[in-house]
């Protein structure tokens, strides 16, 4: 403590007090610049490990028939041959689509499961546990669940089979699942019934997932596998993982693209109002050097002001984009990253804290100010007293 | 204790224009002595005291106080200079607003890191000597001239500095404002301080106290 010269700094605030306008436009417009950055670095953080969460509990191997270049139905034929291959642990045939519902004018996820087979997922096998397909019954995520609510179909809901005819399934639950950005558009039923609604013969399925023993196999089966179905597309969850990270990149560039010209922006006002040393500050800085200030003690004493400035303007961005982010769930800001479906999933951000992007936001905000202030100052500190006091 | 040795000092307008603010000056101050420069706003006597406190460097010339010239100090050592030696009355005080009584004073003791006791006896001191300690935790800018006088002596004095440079200290006070400068001036004499004053205010002129009268005009010395 001894070296830190406490009168310095109490001359630095007495400073930030005598110029309380200023500062308090600069502490506002860098509060809301540092929120601004924060805000956007949980949320990308927080998206990014779901993800990835949500990644890693997909299939190991996908395997789909395409034609004409589009996805369809694959042969169920085919899930014995694979089941032949050394190293494959177990195959499941899926059954999935997605139905339009015309009247809110989305897409529901539609995902059929049996009770007895065994699922690619754990918490696809929890899940199943507790459901009942016997009558009919169908369980939704809270997406589905508000969008029928608000239609109005509280109990049952009728879907149209491709011949026009009408199929009804009970609304028998919904489900929670800690990852609702997946789960949260939907619906789960049993195989037989999504059979019906989809008009999908009983030899066919939607496609076939490969479950592998070691996964530092998965690429050889996948190649095995393509090598029986040499029309399908094997899609293995590296592969996703990937398009995922893209999709979820190129969402996020876009975005930072916009950002950086606001961040610019807000930089060149703060720069402009900061930087631009009044006729008084300068006077002020000759006198002090008039009366045995070194240029040191001079910007020793503007870091003290613009680092109480910034630090506190940064803390307070830092919290407030804490209580936004995490407590609030990012009203408005979140759905320009997660904004792929139409049914908005209603999903909490989970609590990510990356020392990394604190530290990141600091240096991109705390020094940048710092040394606008520190420049100029040591512009009109190097003249000659008597110069900058005239 | 302060020699000037052909003192040219030019100010640059602009590129094609430059005034001469002094002439081959050369003069010289002895320890504890009180000198009046006298002459008419811009014959050049703020000039020398600017000089003398290292807030200008002479175009050609040297400033010598104490031996050293100090005309050729680095702007870091010409601050050390001024802190341990030089107390400035300036014209206008050059206080800080909005700063109070006790904050101004105390300005040249900030980068010097004193302990607590230290700082406060000194304040004390010249708080009482300067009679200003019933102002204490005023704003400046609420004090009258006379007032902000007296917290910039004591501002320039609170380092005990050897040498006391006033720059037209009675421009902005009344007679009796200014008979009191007077007086903290003949006070300082007596404690073996060299004080240089520039004024062209006649109640200076022919104080017992003033040891030499120096004219300048136009940048020369007349006598």
């Amino acid at each position: 403590m001894k070296n830190i010269n406490l009168y310095l700094i109490e001359f630095a605030l007495n400073s930030i007090i005598r110029h309380k306008y200023k500062n308090i436009f600069i502490s506002v417009i860098f509060t809301l610049l540092v929120f601004l950055l924060s805000s956007a670095f949980f949320i990308t953080n927080s998206i990014k490990y779901q993800l990835s969460q949500s990644v890693d509990a997909l299939p190991q191997i996908i395997v789909q028939n395409m034609k004409a270049g589009r996805h369809y139905d694959i042969d169920l034929s085919v899930v014995d041959e694979i089941l032949t291959l050394p190293g494959v642990e177990d195959v499941n045939a899926r059954i999935w689509g997605y139905y339009y519902f015309e009247y809110a004018d989305v897409y529901f996820t539609l995902l059929g499961l049996d009770e007895f087979e065994s699922q690619y997922k754990q918490t696809l096998s929890k899940m199943i546990k507790n459901f009942d397909f016997a009558e009919d019954n169908m369980y939704l995520g809270n997406g589905v669940k508000r969008v029928l609510e608000g239609s109005y179909y509280k109990e049952f809901f009728n879907f149209i089979k491709p011949d026009g005819s009408v199929k009804q399934i009970n609304i028998a639950g919904v489900f929670d699942s800690d990852l609702e950005l997946e789960s949260n558009d939907m619906i789960i039923m049993s195989k037989e019934n999504l059979r019906e609604i989809f008009a999908l013969d009983e030899s066919k399925a939607t496609d076939i997932v490969v479950k592998v023993s070691n996964p530092l196999e998965i690429d050889t089966i996948a190649f095995k596998i393509k090598e029986i179905i040499p029309t399908a597309k094997i899609t293995t969850n590296e592969n996703i993982h990937v398009s995922y990270e893209n999709m979820f990149n190129y969402k996020g560039g876009v975005f930072l693209a916009l950002f950086v010209i606001t961040i610019f922006t807000f930089f060149i006002i703060l720069y402009d109002k900061a930087s631009g040393l009044s006729s008084e500050e300068k006077k002020e800085i000759g006198i002090l050097k008039a009366i045995g200030w070194r240029v040191s003690d001079v910007l020793g004493e503007k870091f003290y002001e613009s680092f109480i400035v910034s630090f506190f303007s940064y803390i307070l961005g830092v919290s407030m984009a804490l209580v936004f982010v995490y407590i609030l769930n990012a009203p408005l800001f979140r759905d320009i990253f997660i904004g792929y479906s139409n049914l908005k999933p209603s999903f909490t951000l989970l609590f990510v804290l990356d020392i990394q992007t604190l530290f990141l936001v600091f240096l991109l905000s705390v020094p940048v100010y710092v040394a606008s202030i520190i420049i100029p100052s040591w512009r009109i500190a190097t003249l000659e007293a008597d110069e900058v006091m005239r | 204790m302060v020699e000037l040795k052909n003192i040219i000092k030019t100010f640059e307008v602009n590129k094609n224009h430059s005034v001469k603010a002094l002439e081959n000056i050369n003069l010289n101050f002895k320890e504890g002595e009180v000198v009046v420069l006298k002459g008419a706003s811009g014959s050049g006597k703020s000039t020398i005291l600017s000089l003398i406190a290292a807030l200008l460097r002479p175009t050609s010339g040297e400033v010598i106080v104490d031996g050293k010239q100090i005309s050729k100090l680095s702007d870091d050592f010409a601050s050390i200079y001024r802190r341990d030696n030089i107390g400035f009355i300036f014209q206008k005080y050059n206080l800080i607003p909005n700063l109070s009584v006790e904050d101004n004073i105390l300005l040249p003791l900030v980068p010097l890191n004193l302990s607590n006791a230290d700082v406060k006896a000194k304040l004390e001191y010249v708080m009482n000597k300067f009679h200003i300690n019933h102002k204490n935790g005023v704003s400046v800018k609420n004090l009258s001239g006379g007032e902000q006088q007296r917290v910039a002596i004591a501002r320039s004095y609170i380092n005990n500095p050897k040498i006391i440079l006033a720059d037209e200290p009675t421009a902005n006070l009344d007679k009796e404002l200014s008979l009191n400068f007077i007086d903290i001036m003949r006070e300082l004499k007596s404690l073996n301080k060299t004080i240089i004053i520039a004024t062209h205010d006649p109640l200076f002129f022919g104080l017992e106290f003033v040891d030499r009268e120096i004219e300048i005009a136009n940048g020369v010395v007349l006598g």
